[in-house]
Order: C-alpha cells, then sequence, then structure tokens
C-alpha cells in the first residue's frame, strides 16, 4: 500500500505501520498502514473476516503483533494490555458497550480514575456542557438505550482526555434520531481535534461523517484516502476481490445443475413474517433450491431463523413448511416437520466440545426412535457418524474424539451433519464457512451442492458474497431487517449483492 | 479407526468400554481402592475383614446412595445440597405417617418417597424454570426441607429428640437380611441403583440428553432437546435417591428422626468430583462416582481402625482430598502449564503420546 | 423506568422495611415483645452474622462464594480461646486469630482466582480441611475455661442495651460501607462481580480483587470468631457447623444478588439481623423454634426466585428493544430520506 499524503503533516496521532498478525496458520493482517491525524474521521470499513477488529485490537493492546510498528503521536510504542493504550490517549467504544448494569451512569464513567470524587464530578459535569449533553447521571446502566450507552462509554473516554476515540459499528443498534446525534457528538470531538477511527458496515454514513475513508479486505486495505476523492461505486469496487473473472467461472458451472422448478408448491413460505429484529418478511423456497439470505451482520437474518427455528417469539405472519403451518412451534417440532438449522456460532449453539464425534452427530436425533425407544441405539448411532464420516471426509481419528479438539473445518462438518441426521427437507445454514480453511469450505460447498441433488431445499445466510454467487440459485438481501432486494440468475453477482447489503441498492419485487 | 463398517458391533462395545466414560480415571479409582485395601490392610489385617467393611459402609449409607444421583445434578452444571435434609424428612414422614396416622408401614416409606420427589421437583423446578442458581435453591431447599422434616415430627405424640421407634420386623428385616450370611441387603440395594444410575446415564437416550445440556445447554436446545425438563428431572431422580437412604436408615436404625441424615453434603460432593464429575458440568460417571464413594469410605473406616486417627479428624482427608483433586485438574488443563511440561519433557509426552 | 427498577434501587431499604414490618407484625400479636431490651436483644444476638455476612458479602460481589467461613470462624475461636484460656496476651491471641483469617483468605483466593477452581467446590474443601483442624485443637473436650473478664466484654453496653461489640460491628459495617462506595478501589469489588470484562477494559486488576476480597471475607471471619469465643464462652468442636448457609442466606435476605455485582454491606447486615432474629420471634409469636428452618427456607427461596425471574425479565426486554431497534431504524430512515 502507497503511503499517503498526511505524512508532511503533523504528527499523527496514531500510525500504524505494515502490521501482521496471524492466529496459527490463519494470516489475518497482511501488512497494515494507516495514519490518524488530530480532527480527523477515518472511516474503516470491510466484510466480516476482514481483520478489523483484530487491528483494533491490537491498537487497544488486546492482542500483539508479528511484525510492523505502532506509533502514537510520533512516539513508537509498544502496547502490552489495555491500561497502556488507555493512558496513551486511545480509547475504545465496543461494540457492545460494557457497561457495569447494576451501576449508575456517573460510577460508570468515573470507576478507575485516580482523582478525587468531586474534582472528577466537576469534570465530568463540564465535559458534558461543553459537548451539550444531557444524561441523568443517577440512572442505572441498565436502563439506558444502546444510545446513551455509548454515550456514557464516550464519556468515558473524553474523561480520560482520549486523543483517539474508536467507534466500532457505533450505529449498528440505534434508531435513526440516534444516530443523527451520534453523528452531531462525532462532529463536536472532531471539531476538538480529537482523532476518530469509525468502523461501519453502512456506506451511507461514511459520506456523511468521515474525512477519510480506508477500506479491508483479507487483511490489507484496498482503499485509502480523503473521502473527497471517492464515490460509493468505488468503495463498493474496494470490498470486492481483485479477480473478478474466476466469478463468472464459478457461476457458470452452478448453472449446469438442474434448474429449479418454480412451478412446484415452495416448501417453505414465509408470508409478512415478524419477530424481534426483522419484520415483514415475505420469501418462499422451492425444492432443490439454494436460496441465499445475503446482507451485513446485525441485518436481521440470524434472528429470522432461530425465530423459524422456535427460538424466540413470533411477532406476526406465518410461517409454511410444505403447507403446514409450523408458526411458533417448539424447535423439536419444527426439526420433526423437516427443517433444520445449521447455527450461525457453532461455539455457543452448535458444538458439544466435551462430547465425542457421535455423540454430537446424533445429538438433534434423539428424539427419533432409529436412536432407540429407551436404551440408546449405539450401532444405529455407530452407523450414522460413520456415514457421515466418510460422506463428509471428516479428519477424525474416530468416532470418539471430542469435538472440540477437532480443527474448525471438521467441526463445523460435525455440526452440519448433525442437522442433517434427522433427515430434513430443507435445512437453513447459517454462516456455513465462517472461520474455516479453504479446503474445508470447498468440501462445505461439495455438500451443500451434493443436498441440492437429493432434492433438499437450502436456505443459505452468508455475508460471504462470493459465496452466494458460486452456490445460490436465486438471493435475496437483508437490510435493517427487511427484504430489499431479489436476484436471480445473471443478476447474483457482487456489485448488487454488496450495493444491497449496504442499503444502497433497492430492487422491486421482493417475495417472489 | 478402522474403516471397516462390517464389525461394527464390536467395535463400538470394545470403545465403550475402553475409551468410554472416564475409562482412565475409573482405573486410578480402582487402583486408589486397592491401594487403601494393601496399606490399611498391613497397617492392621483387622480391616481385611468383609463383614467389618460392610458394617462400616453402613454408616456411609448417605454418602454412597446420594452421591450416584448427585452426579446427574453435577453433569447438567447444578448442585444439590438439599439431599442431607430430604434424608431426615423422609424418616419423619415414615414414622409419623406409621405411628400416628396409623398407615401400613410400607404404603407410609412410599408416601415418603413421593413427598421427596416432590421436593426434589420444587428446587429442580425453581432451578431450570427460574434460572435461579442451583446452590442458592437446594440451600434453601435444606432449610426448607429439614424444616419441614421438624414440623412434621411435632405432629407426632412422641418427642422430637427421642425419634420414632418400634417398627414392625418386617420392614427392619429390610436390613438385616444378609445374602449368603456375608452381603447386608443394603449393599445390594446400592448395586441395583448403581446399575440404574448406570444404565441411564450411559445406555439410555436420557443420560444422553444430560450429558448434552451439561455440556452445552444451547446446543442442546438447538438439537430439539428440553434442556429445562431434563434440568429439572435430575433434582427428582437426586431426591429419589436421597428418599431410599431415608427409608433404608430408618429401617437400619429402626428409628425414624427428622435429623437423620446428618451432614454428609461435603463427603457427597467429594464424591463426586473425585470420581470425575466435572464441577463445570458435562463430564462424569456413575461407576466413578460410586468407586470414590467406596474409596471415601475405606477412608473413613481405616483411619481409625488401622492409624488411630480421631474419627473427628477425618474432615482433613476428605477436605484435602477435594481440594488437591480440583487443584490438580485446574493445573492439568491450564494450557500454560500444558505447553511448559510438554516442552521440559518432550521425551516423556512422546513415550506416552 | 418500572418498578422493578425501583425495587433493584432501594434493595437494602426493602430489606430494612421487611425487618421493621416483621418487628410489627410480632408486636402486634404479642405486645410484650416490643421493648427495648427485646429488640436490641434481636440486634445483639445477630452480631457473629452480621460480621460473616458482611464477609461473605466481598466474596458474593465479586460473584463467587465462600463456604468455609462457618469453620474459619470456628477454628480462629478455637485457637483464641485456647491461648487466652492458656493465659497468653489477649493482643497476641487476637492477632494470631486474625493471621489464621488471612491465611484462609489468601488460599481460598489462590484456589478461585488464581487457579480458577469453581468457588464452591473449592471453598467445600477448605471447609473440610479448617473443620478438621478445628477438631485437631479443640479435640473431643471444649475450650470453657475462659477468663471471666475476657466473658465479661460481651456483656458491656455501650448506647442504651445495645452491646459494645453490635455496636463496633456496625460501626465497622459503616466504614466498610463508605469505602467500598466512595473510594476508587473500594468500587472495584461490585465492578468485578458486575461485569469482568468491563472491569478489565477499563483497567481493573480482576484476579488481585478477587483475591482481595476473599482475605478481607477470611479477616472479617476471624474477628467474628473471636467475638463468638467471648459472647459464647464456650467453643466445641461443632462451633460454627452451618454458619457459611446462614451467612449466604443473610446476605440474600439483604438484597445482594448471588451473580454478583449488587448490593451492600449495609444489607447483608439488615439480613443478618432478620436471620438472627426469626427464632427469637417465632417463640413471641407462640410458634415453637421447629418453625425456624421452614420459614427461613421459604423467606430464602421466594427471595431469590423473584429476583431472578426479575432479572431475566428485564434482560430478554433489553435484548428485545435492542433487536427491535434495528427494525426501526429502517422504517424511520425510509422516512427521513423521503
Amino acid at each position: 500500500m502507497e503511503r499517503n499524503e498526511v505524512s508532511q503533516n503533523p504528527t499523527p496521532l496514531l500510525s500504524v505501520k505494515d502490521i501482521y498478525k496471524s492466529f496459527g496458520l490463519n494470516a489475518v493482517l497482511k501488512g497494515i498502514s494507516l495514519d490518524v491525524m488530530p480532527g480527523e474521521v477515518l472511516a474503516l470499513i470491510g466484510g466480516n473476516g476482514a481483520g478489523k477488529s483484530t487491528l483494533m485490537k491490537i491498537i487497544m493492546g488486546l492482542y500483539t503483533y508479528d511484525g510492523g510498528e505502532l506509533s502514537i503521536q510520533g512516539e513508537p510504542v509498544v502496547l502490552n494490555r489495555t491500561s497502556d493504550a488507555l493512558e496513551r490517549g486511545i480509547y475504545m467504544v465496543p461494540q457492545e458497550p460494557l457497561l457495569f448494569p447494576n451501576m449508575t451512569v456517573e460510577e460508570n464513567i468515573l470507576i478507575g480514575f485516580r482523582q478525587s470524587k468531586a474534582e472528577l464530578h466537576r469534570e465530568l459535569l463540564a465535559t458534558m456542557k461543553e459537548a451539550g449533553w444531557d444524561l441523568d447521571l443517577s440512572r442505572k446502566a441498565s436502563s439506558l438505550s444502546i444510545a446513551e450507552q455509548q454515550l456514557v462509554e464516550i464519556l468515558r473516554g473524553l474523561l480520560r482526555h482520549a486523543q483517539l476515540l474508536i467507534l466500532d459499528e457505533p450505529t449498528s443498534a440505534l434508531t435513526f434520531d440516534e444516530v443523527k446525534s451520534l453523528f452531531r457528538c462525532v462532529s463536536d470531538l472532531r471539531s476538538k481535534g480529537i482523532g476518530i477511527i469509525y468502523i461501519t458496515h453502512r456506506l451511507a454514513e461514511v459520506f456523511e461523517i468521515a474525512t477519510h475513508v480506508a477500506i479491508m479486505r483479507d487483511g490489507v486495505i484496498t482503499i485509502q484516502g480523503p473521502i473527497s476523492g471517492f464515490v460509493r461505486e468505488d468503495l463498493v469496487k474496494g470490498l470486492l476481490p481483485p479477480d473478478s473473472d474466476t466469478e463468472a467461472a464459478q457461476k457458470e458451472r452452478s448453472t449446469e445443475v438442474r434448474p429449479v422448478d418454480y412451478t412446484a408448491a415452495p416448501v417453505l413460505e414465509l408470508k409478512d413474517f415478524s419477530g424481534y429484529g426483522f419484520s415483514g418478511i415475505n420469501m418462499k423456497v422451492y425444492p432443490g433450491e439454494i436460496l441465499g439470505v445475503a446482507g451485513v451482520v446485525g441485518a436481521g437474518r440470524t434472528e429470522m431463523a432461530t425465530t423459524i427455528f422456535g427460538m424466540d417469539k413470533v411477532l406476526g405472519g406465518q410461517v409454511l413448511l410444505n403447507g403446514q403451518d409450523i408458526t411458533g412451534k417448539k424447535t423439536r417440532q419444527v426439526i420433526q416437520a423437516g427443517l433444520n438449522y445449521v447455527p450461525e456460532d457453532r461455539h455457543l449453539n452448535g458444538l458439544f466440545k466435551i462430547c465425542d464425534v457421535a455423540a454430537n452427530t446424533t445429538s438433534a436425533n434423539l428424539f427419533s426412535a432409529h436412536m432407540g425407544r429407551f436404551l440408546l441405539d449405539h450401532r444405529y448411532e455407530w452407523k450414522v457418524t460413520q456415514g457421515y464420516i466418510e460422506k463428509f471426509r471428516t479428519k477424525v481419528t474416530g468416532q470418539d474424539q471430542l469435538a472440540g479438539s477437532l480443527s474448525g473445518g471438521n467441526q463445523q462438518k460435525i455440526v452440519i451433519g448433525r442437522s442433517l441426521s434427522t433427515s430434513p427437507g430443507i435445512v437453513i445454514l447459517d454462516e456455513p464457512t465462517r472461520g474455516i480453511d479453504a479446503a474445508a469450505r470447498g468440501d462445505v460447498y461439495h455438500i451443500i451442492h451434493q443436498l441440492r441433488e437429493q432434492g433438499v431445499s437450502v436456505l443459505l445466510i452468508s455475508s460471504d458474497m462470493e459465496e452466494m454467487v458460486e452456490l445460490a440459485d436465486r438471493v435475496v438481501v437483508m437490510y435493517q431487517g427487511r427484504l430489499n432486494a431479489e436476484f436471480r440468475q445473471d443478476s447474483i453477482n457482487q456489485d448488487n449483492l454488496t450495493a444491497a447489503a449496504f442499503g444502497i441498492l433497492e430492487k422491486e419485487g421482493v417475495g417472489a | 479407526m478402522s474403516q471397516n463398517p462390517a464389525k461394527p458391533k464390536n467395535e463400538v462395545s470394545l470403545r465403550r468400554w475402553t475409551k468410554g466414560p472416564n475409562f482412565r480415571w475409573n482405573l486410578f479409582l480402582v487402583a486408589l481402592l486397592a491401594a487403601e485395601c494393601i496399606v490399611f490392610g498391613i497397617a492392621n489385617p483387622k480391616f481385611l475383614s468383609l463383614t467389618r467393611i460392610f458394617t462400616s459402609a453402613n454408616s456411609d449409607l448417605p454418602i454412597w446412595y446420594i452421591s450416584i444421583f448427585v452426579t446427574f445434578v453435577m453433569i447438567t452444571g447444578g448442585i444439590d445440597i438439599q439431599s442431607c435434609a430430604i434424608v431426615g424428612l423422609t424418616s419423619i414422614i415414615i414414622g409419623v405417617a406409621w405411628q400416628d396416622f396409623g398407615l401400613n408401614i410400607w404404603i407410609a416409606a412410599l408416601l415418603a418417597i413421593l413427598v421427596a420427589a416432590a421436593c426434589g421437583a420444587l428446587s429442580g423446578f425453581f432451578v431450570a424454570y427460574c434460572g435461579v442458581q442451583a446452590m442458592v435453591v437446594t440451600l434453601g431447599g435444606s432449610f426448607l426441607y429439614s424444616g419441614l422434616g421438624l414440623l412434621v415430627s411435632t405432629l407426632s405424640s412422641t418427642e422430637a429428640y427421642k425419634g420414632i421407634s418400634g417398627f414392625p420386623d418386617s420392614f427392619k428385616a429390610l436390613t438385616k437380611i444378609k445374602l449368603f450370611g456375608v452381603v447386608p441387603l443394603q449393599i445390594l440395594i446400592f448395586l441395583v441403583m448403581l446399575g440404574i444410575a448406570y444404565l441411564l446415564l450411559h445406555r439410555t437416550k436420557y443420560g444422553r440428553k444430560v450429558f448434552l445440556v451439561g455440556v452445552n445447554p444451547s446446543a442442546a436446545e438447538y438439537s430439539g432437546v428440553n434442556s429445562r425438563r431434563v434440568v429439572m428431572s435430575t433434582y427428582i431422580l437426586s431426591a429419589l435417591a436421597a428418599s431410599i437412604t431415608g427409608v433404608v436408615m430408618t429401617s437400619q436404625l429402626g428409628t425414624a428422626k427428622a435429623d437423620l441424615g446428618g451432614n454428609f453434603t461435603m463427603t457427597i460432593i467429594t464424591a463426586c468430583v473425585l470420581g470425575g464429575t466435572l464441577s463445570t458440568g458435562g463430564k462424569g460417571s456413575a461407576i466413578g462416582t460410586a468407586l470414590a464413594a467406596v474409596s471415601i469410605t475405606l477412608l473413613r473406616f481405616g483411619m481409625p481402625l488401622c492409624f488411630n486417627v480421631n474419627k473427628q479428624y477425618l474432615d482433613i482427608p476428605i477436605g484435602m482430598l477435594l481440594v488437591v483433586v480440583v487443584v490438580g485438574r485446574a493445573i492439568a488443563s491450564n494450557p500454560m502449564v500444558v505447553a511448559k511440561v510438554a516442552k521440559r519433557f518432550p521425551a516423556a509426552k512422546k513415550a506416552a503420546g | 423506568m418500572s418498578v422493578e427498577k425501583k425495587i433493584l434501587k432501594a434493595r437494602e431499604t426493602t430489606s430494612f422495611l421487611f425487618l421493621v414490618a416483621l418487628f410489627l407484625i410480632v408486636g402486634i400479636i404479642n405486645p410484650s415483645f416490643l421493648t427495648p431490651s427485646n429488640i436490641s436483644a434481636c440486634f445483639n444476638t445477630s452480631v457473629v452474622y452480621t460480621l460473616i455476612a458482611v464477609g461473605m458479602a466481598f466474596a458474593i460481589f465479586v460473584g463467587e462464594i465462600d463456604v468455609s467461613v462457618g469453620s474459619n470462624m470456628g477454628l480462629v475461636a478455637a485457637v483464641v480461646g485456647t491461648m487466652i484460656q492458656n493465659g497468653s496476651n489477649w493482643l497476641v491471641a487476637f492477632l494470631v486469630g486474625i493471621l489464621i483469617g488471612v491465611i484462609v483468605g489468601l488460599v481460598n483466593g489462590w484456589g478461585v482466582a488464581v487457579m480458577k477452581v469453581p468457588s464452591l467446590i473449592f471453598t467445600l474443601g477448605t471447609n473440610g480441611i479448617l473443620r478438621g483442624l478445628m477438631y485437631l485443637q479443640v479435640g473431643v473436650e471444649q475450650v470453657n475455661q475462659l477468663p471471666k473478664a475476657f466473658k465479661d466484654i460481651a456483656s458491656m453496653t455501650l448506647i442504651g442495651s445495645f452491646t459494645i461489640y453490635y455496636c463496633c460491628a456496625v460501626v465497622l459495617t459503616i466504614i466498610i460501607h463508605y469505602l467500598l462506595t466512595n473510594t476508587r478501589r473500594g468500587r472495584y469489588f461490585i465492578a468485578v462481580g458486575d461485569n469482568v470484562g468491563g472491569a478489565e477494559l477499563v483497567g481493573i486488576p480482576a484476579t488481585r480483587t478477587k483475591v482481595l476480597a476473599y482475605v478481607i471475607c477470611g479477616v472479617l471471619s476471624a474477628v467474628a470468631g473471636i467475638i463468638f469465643c467471648s459472647r459464647i464462652g464456650i467453643v466445641t468442636s461443632l462451633s460454627g457447623n452451618g454458619y457459611e448457609m446462614k451467612a449466604v442466606a443473610a446476605c440474600v435476605l439483604g438484597g445482594i444478588s448471588l451473580s454478583g455485582g449488587v448490593g451492600s454491606v449495609i444489607g447483608a447486615g439488615i439480613g443478618a439481623v432478620i436471620m438472627a432474629s426469626i427464632s427469637y420471634l417465632l417463640v413471641f409469636m407462640g410458634f415453637s423454634s421447629n418453625y425456624d428452618n421452614a420459614i427461613t427456607g421459604v423467606i430464602l427461596i421466594t427471595i431469590v426466585v423473584v429476583d431472578a425471574l426479575m432479572q431475566r425479565r428485564a434482560a430478554v426486554r433489553n435484548r428485545h428493544a435492542r433487536l427491535a431497534a434495528r427494525t426501526l431504524a429502517a422504517v424511520s430512515e425510509k422516512e427521513g430520506e423521503q
């Protein structure tokens, strides 16, 4: 990456030079260089797994880096723990504010300071007055809205005389008015000469608030510079992989397969389906179809899937599975009706780490008579497990290996196997290739193609646009809890999907 | 692992036995038992008498019976410290129902068992469905059920401290029968309970659910397992075990008392933890707990007999055992320690691996 | 925001009102109860519980538990009692007692905070060891030949009919409360229990804070042991048995949440008074003391269940409000664009 023009200006607040970081064999940052000047709002954009959060954790002193250099206000520094970064005037407002829920606002802000309480109180009031914010200091933090919690976090940073604030997707849970007030606050801070790194998924915000922009993709920065030099299309291009040729080839391959019969009765149909985090969803999934649901993290896709799966309350609408109404049914009934779900977070919701491979594979099958009426049928369990190990080419030392000791890709195969063991007519795969290596990714794609061949429908939720292009027969895009676009065949390309996922493009005729 | 599906049965059963639940730890416990027998046997040959050991076991029955079912609770990630109170409650209900309400002794026992199951269900409900920490609920339960025991005892015409006695011979015979003239019926009951616990935990679908819920309750929900019901059921099981203990001990002593359970809580938890149950849930075995319970009894029996240790001091070795086991496990599972050991003894690692 | 929040806000106030209501109800049923000496007796008998509960509160604040306090107290009572009985200097005996408390606290803190063993299991183990050591100290005999002067301190009164011990305990509790709420480090205890991740992010040393909480708990149990020895005058090998459970119950009654991060030591003190007076009050209400445990159990379970349900409802509501905000954002943004 070419060094930009800021080097001749006064010393940057933060200068990141050629930072490398890998976890094991997985290189996450491949030579990142960034500068943040006083009074600059640097918008940092990137998809999931681009390395943004790793970079921020390095800046906060939570991670060490393998190579490169960090300097703060011109001085090279080594940050070993959070307090080092705090002392040097860096403060991060995490995406999920880490407040103390049972303390008051004031206690939350003032904790960890050395000065006297009265002095701090005065300073806090002065800071708030200066910023023009009004916040009841005696309220419990648990009663604050997310926007207010973020204000508290920002105040914490200001009171520490932070020179550089990192805001990690601050608007992801805010209402429109709250976003407005946050933007006002960011402008105020900027005018005071505070540098801000603003991480976001929403391209529209970038032009509204940022002075500079940097786009990260796969551990490198693809675009960097003052915002005035770019238009939206440039940013979208920066988010896409450079080799768009392979894309066409991939698309070709997936169109070779048997076409989907769109006149058949849909396997899964959502009618005006609403719940917490999404609303008014209409969609149909046809037999043997791979329907992609694209969008950014927090668009409400996972919430939609888990609500179908009986994990959360339905607020309105209907879910029909093969014409049968399964709205608001319990998970077990949904599974028995022929739908299964591969969770997004396999560590939290998918895997039984200290159980063996066999127990993991058959865990969703425990209420079927195949596994025995009362006593466990170990032979059946062995057969099923062995079947999936061979079919998916899962690398295990044996069925008794603990699932936690497998690699990410093999763990994912186990979780997929678990969901398929109930022989569902439709599977919802939520980010099936997140955090797994390329080889395993290929295997998972192979599994998905196999399913399609067998006539099993797949609802594929993924933030990886390449994956969508390669796999999906049809893609709907979710943006802030609603479907805002649908693409078929040729129009499924990364430009369209990315634009729609970031809320730039809307396409009529949503809902098929 | 062989890829040949032609002989799954042998392979499955072999795997279940050798690499199955807790196998290596169980071997260690067997070794511990053997070591106890050898050391105590050498120190005092009187130790090596089955009759004596069985007699000493009688006073440790709560540990044996209850701990194998408290293991279920701990596998789900909970804890149960109310069992001792339930033992007393069962006992006094039997006494009062028989003496003061004139029920048949066996019906009285059945009634007591049902009440105990209800107590377990109540605590289990609060833990599973209301999300209260198991520790606090069962602490409250231990107050409540021992208090109920006292209240039930006031219904009786007999003074509480005396206890209710004079039960029919048929009831007392429950604990007087000796199979082959050596093995008391209590031991047989223990073996039956152990068999049930083993089958339930390691051979049935229910047991599999108990493990899954303990390892990852959320993932269990995503597999369609009703985590809450499973959690609640484990408390009912442990209360049932406590009530059977109450029946057997009442028969054995010939007296029904509200404070029959004594305070074995620590010993029961120690037996579970020593038996390989992970205190954070997800791991444990009925056999392991049983072996641990037996070895604790041998310790409690052997130390006073062979080394003249006062019985009251026995809390020290048992407490030490608990602390050493949990700290040892914490050290062994600490990744830094593992890495250091691997670095310092690469040869040993290779040999072992 | 809602009734729930107000209740949460005034947790120890609620406990205090509960205590007052308890006294009044007993007074209505049996007017002879409402004399200064009866009421002060309720407070005076609670002194040992108060100290242990305040110590336990520290362990609970940081999100852990310490069930070794009863045996710790018993051991200290036995050691100090034996030393004074044998004519040692009182001050030396007290210091030895407190040193034992510090060591026990350090060991517990090491096991729980450094080795990361679940606190209930670890302290259950140390509980057994301490109980055994206490048998070693006392044996089958009793410590009962304490000098009269030592025992007499217990009956000295300071304000009205409140004993000097109770007054000291109250003053100590208030000082601790002040330190906890008004000093930088004092706040760390609550912060660690409230949100460990957040605490570490603002630079609070979580491990050290937990160890310190256990040490304070150990020291307060030791002080309780010394007072126990002087008040009761007899230490048997069973002294202090079961006190840990009563202390936990006192904390819960005083509005301290067992998930950590909520409550105050004042609450623990009030809870201790409730715990200690229940059997006393039952006598005045015409019930036998047989009801003692059952009523304690009912109160304890009711409080924790209600507390847990309210907390869970609040958590679910927060989550839903957050998710709803995301979809609302979409709606209002579209409106904004138009």
